[in-house]
């Protein structure tokens, strides 16, 4: 009896809330929380969902980038297992050694750059990039008996519209170049996006970064005479090309990981 | 209805197309269409989220007040346009990266709220889930024609594919820079327009202004 | 008075019933190449003025032959004393092959050799010009039935004065096309274009082909050799850089120095805009607006100065003979249809162009030439311009009357 009598009570409220017109108060607010429940949950699940295919994506994107600027990427190939010869670590710049005081595996390089913390501010800044991150993943190619190989070291700077973010892999002996490739910038198509065509990348190539007395030569200009420090600017954009050239020399050069490659060539890293 | 679900669907891709005849939706349309792959998946994102917010909104039509009509329309699109973009994130990371924000600022594309307002509102909800469709579709075909004139002459190839070689590649095409440049999109567009309006006389407006000639006596 | 006949038989054909009606624009094209448009105003009010379009085109183009010889002469020096330093080995190529043929020395020293050889350059650019800009002009005249306009000239002669000497011709062909359609004829023809068609078929090229359109190898056509212009050397280190390679601002003044081809003297441009303020086809307040915004704003950038960029520093005077200024101050500032109409107006368009060509000079990094973009930008303000002026002339009127 009492059942019954409960049930027609819930019956007479919705009806009663049914029988109101949709635009007063009363059902406004149902409405609209109701929406607003319903939407955030949708949203959030997907958010939830998908987060680790996300990151998973956004790590090989950038292993992709790292494979490709050592010449090892080729399409399908399978990126976890040839990525699984690089050896991330963490590297201290000013003092040019590695450090164990991050993990590689979760250090985020983008983020230290700005975090005051893990960053200094720099009065000399030819890279134009405000300010320098204390540390920084640098990637160790190992051979297949565990010997080094080649380094790829992260560089970035400011071109013309945008900052170019990077990677420059050298050879074992730290001096010579392997190879040079930008992954994200937003350079003047046809002109300074030139900086991703692989007949510009291919003059990087077997290019040394110092000559035998140590001076930092390597160049991006119009015209040099030594050709084993030069690279040809790209036509029509002087001023990506500058940027390019003042990013290089400031990684390159003693700011950057200049005392790193010191370091290593002598087995003291 | 007077109009079939066939009218729907087709009517919208020239002969009320949200770009050319209603100049709605111009804004990614420059930003998306220098590559042709990019222009199909926004073209694709767009298509999902305006078929899907015109159904869900004209399913909700009854009991949408009115005092909060438009909040009720952004909400059900900006949910659809988060999980859109989630999923391409998820799915299609190279070209998410490449879409960027213009995923998300489909939200604001005029074209989705329009439909939501003009169409969906008043309809029934399988009605308003092609009539969103078509509209996509309609902003679709002109993204994906803009993206055609741009990726061929701008960087020489379709898809990705090279049809001409340039001559940084050793080839004979010298690209064409302002293509790759969105404000080029706003030239081939309007030419476009031109185009259709030349094909279609009806769709040419009435002169708000006419330049008065002297009788001759 | 063969060809009065001639035309007088052939007319019927072309006028309304006849065979060839369609056409008639074209017959009354070359008609009055010949003879003098016969359309007068036949009912009142009557405007009595001894210019019209004809005429006033047509003094237009008689004001950049000065520009022209120097192209020519300016051209052909660059080329020769280059030639003259990279030495026998590069003199090479067609127009090398025709002036061997015709005797023709490569003398820098030679005004005449200069002329020929730059001639060479000019006239294949012009021609091209021509060509492509008036199929363009021939067809929207016969489909849309407007008069085939001498506008035109001016427009191809000005177009071919910016380019430069290096200019391929296919790119030639396409920017002006593009200029005549796009800048002009889309908006119902010569008289209604809100932009300087010239100038648009220029941008357009400026940004589809910048590679052969700035640039450092571009200004003078020898293999081999690289120089940026004057503007854009002062642009990376300073007007110093300039008296390091021995260009002193007279040198400037008269055009001894790299650049597009008719732009480079300031002196050839200022006698064309003589020629066309005392034929009133300029009208002064667009070039007094125009050089006092840019002076004032140069003045302003030198107070102002800047330890990075060297451009801050440079004075007015360098800003009005380096680049395309004072071209576009005596040709494209002037041209009556794009610029303001009502006085007050003229010279707020002129000065919006001063102070713009040198904020783009001076603070944008990737265009060190600014007056195409300015003009450009203040033509599609003069109609906004001309607006508020209207307005505020009506308010001031009306508030006489209260």
């Amino acid at each position: 009896m009492s059942d019954s009598r409960d049930q027609s009570a819930t019956n007479g409220i919705l009806a009663r809330f049914l029988s109101l017109p949709v635009d007063s108060i009363p059902r406004t607010v149902f409405m609209a929380v109701s929406l607003c429940l319903f939407c955030s949950m949708i949203v959030a699940l997907a958010a939830v969902n998908l987060k680790p295919m996300q990151s998973y994506n956004k790590l090989l994107d950038k292993k992709i980038n790292i494979l490709q600027v050592a010449g090892l990427y080729t399409d399908g190939v399978d990126v976890e297992k040839v990525f699984s010869s690089f050896e991330p670590k963490i590297v201290e710049i000013s003092t040019g050694k590695f450090t164990d005081q991050y993990d590689p595996s979760s250090f985020d390089d983008r983020s230290a750059a700005s975090d005051p913390e893990l960053s200094v501010a720099l009065d000399e800044d030819p890279a134009l990039i405000g300010r320098k991150p204390k540390f920084a993943t640098v990637y160790l190619l190992k051979g297949s008996g565990g010997e080094l190989d080649k380094i790829i070291l992260p560089i970035y700077g400011y071109g013309l519209w945008s900052t170019l973010y990077g990677f420059i892999a050298l050879e074992k002996n730290g001096n010579d170049i392997f190879g040079l490739q930008f992954y994200e910038h937003a350079e003047t198509p046809g002109l300074g996006a030139e900086v991703d065509n692989p007949s510009w990348r291919q003059q990087w190539r077997g290019k040394s970064l110092r000559d035998e007395n140590g001076n930092l030569m390597i160049s991006v200009a119009k015209t040099s005479n030594n050709k084993k420090f030069h690279i040809d600017s790209l036509a029509g954009a002087t001023l990506t090309s500058r940027g390019v050239d003042n990013l290089v020399k400031f990684w390159m050069g003693e700011a950057g990981f200049g005392r790193f490659l010191e370091n290593l060539k002598v087995g003291e890293a | 209805m007077s109009q079939t679900k066939k009218d729907l669907l087709v009517d919208p891709l020239v002969d009320n197309n949200p770009i050319t005849l209603q100049v709605l939706g111009i804004c990614s349309a420059l930003a998306v269409t220098s590559s042709l792959k990019v222009a199909a998946v926004m073209a694709l994102a767009v298509i999902a989220v305006t078929g899907f917010s015109s159904m869900s909104i004209s399913v909700l039509r009854n009991h949408i007040p009115t005092s909060i009509r438009i909040i009720v329309q952004m909400t059900i699109i900006a949910s659809l346009v988060i999980l859109v973009d989630q999923i391409l994130k998820a799915f299609a990371y190279e070209i998410s990266k490449t879409l960027s924000v213009f995923v998300g600022l489909i939200i604001t594309n005029c074209i989705v709220m329009g439909r939501a307002e003009a169409f969906a509102m008043k309809n029934p909800p399988v009605a308003s889930f092609l009539d969103g469709v078509g509209n996509g579709l309609g902003y679709g075909l002109l993204l994906l024609v803009v993206g055609v004139v741009r990726e061929l002459f701008g960087a020489g190839s379709l898809f990705g594919i090279t049809i001409f070689e340039t001559i940084n590649n050793g080839g004979w095409y010298v690209p064409n820079g302002l293509l790759l440049l969105p404000p080029s999109a706003f030239f081939i567009i309007g030419l476009l327009i031109w185009c259709v309006r030349t094909w279609k006389p009806t769709q040419v407006e009435e002169r708000e202004h006419r330049i008065q000639t002297i009788e001759e006596h | 008075m063969g060809i009065r006949k001639f035309f007088d038989n052939i007319e019927p054909l072309f006028t309304s019933g006849g065979r060839y009606q369609k056409y008639y624009p074209i017959y009354e094209m070359v008609e009055t190449i010949f003879y003098t448009g016969k359309t007068v105003t036949k009912v009142a009010p009557h405007a009595r003025s001894y210019t019209d379009m004809k005429r006033i085109m047509t003094y237009v183009v008689i004001s950049t032959i000065p520009c022209i010889l120097w192209a020519f002469y300016n051209t052909g020096l660059q080329i020769n004393s280059n030639l003259m330093q990279l030495g026998e080995s590069s003199q090479v190529g067609w127009r090398i092959s025709i002036l061997d043929f015709l005797g023709v020395s490569l003398n820098p020293q030679s005004i005449f050799a200069n002329m020929a050889h730059g001639s060479l350059y000019f006239i294949p650019i012009y021609l091209t010009t021509l060509v492509a800009g008036g199929i363009c002009e021939v067809v929207f005249a016969t489909v849309r039935g407007h008069e085939v306009n001498e506008g035109f000239l001016v427009s191809s002669m000005l177009f071919a004065l910016t380019m430069p000497a290096s200019a391929p011709l296919w790119q030639v062909a396409l920017g002006i096309a593009f200029g005549v359609v796009v800048g002009k004829e889309v908006f119902g023809g010569t008289g209604k274009n809100f932009l300087n068609p010239a100038l648009t078929g220029r941008a357009f090229l400026y940004f589809a082909y910048p590679a052969n359109m700035s640039g450092d190898s571009i200004w003078t056509p020898v293999d081999g050799f690289s120089g940026a212009t004057a503007l854009g050397m002062a642009a990376a280190e300073g007007i110093q850089s300039l008296a390091a390679i021995g260009l002193s601002w007279g040198d400037a003044f008269w055009g001894y120095m790299q650049g597009s081809l008719g732009e480079t003297s300031t002196f050839a441009c200022f006698l064309g805009l003589a020629f066309l303020l005392v034929t009133k086809i300029a009208n002064i307040r667009l070039i007094i607006g125009c050089l006092v915004g840019m002076i004032a704003f140069s003045y302003l950038l030198n107070w102002i100065g800047s330890d990075t960029n060297p451009m801050f520093a440079m004075p007015w005077y360098w800003h009005l003979v380096l680049g395309s200024y004072a071209f576009g101050l005596c040709f494209m500032v002037t041209e009556p249809v794009s610029a303001s109409h009502t006085n007050l107006g003229r010279y707020i368009y002129g000065g919006l162009i001063g102070v713009m060509v040198v904020m783009i000079r001076v603070l944008n990094p990737a265009f060190p030439e600014g007056m195409m973009l300015a003009i450009l930008f203040a033509n599609i303000f003069a109609p906004l311009i001309d607006h508020f002026v209207v307005q505020a002339n009506i308010k001031r009127r009306l508030s006489r009357n209260v």
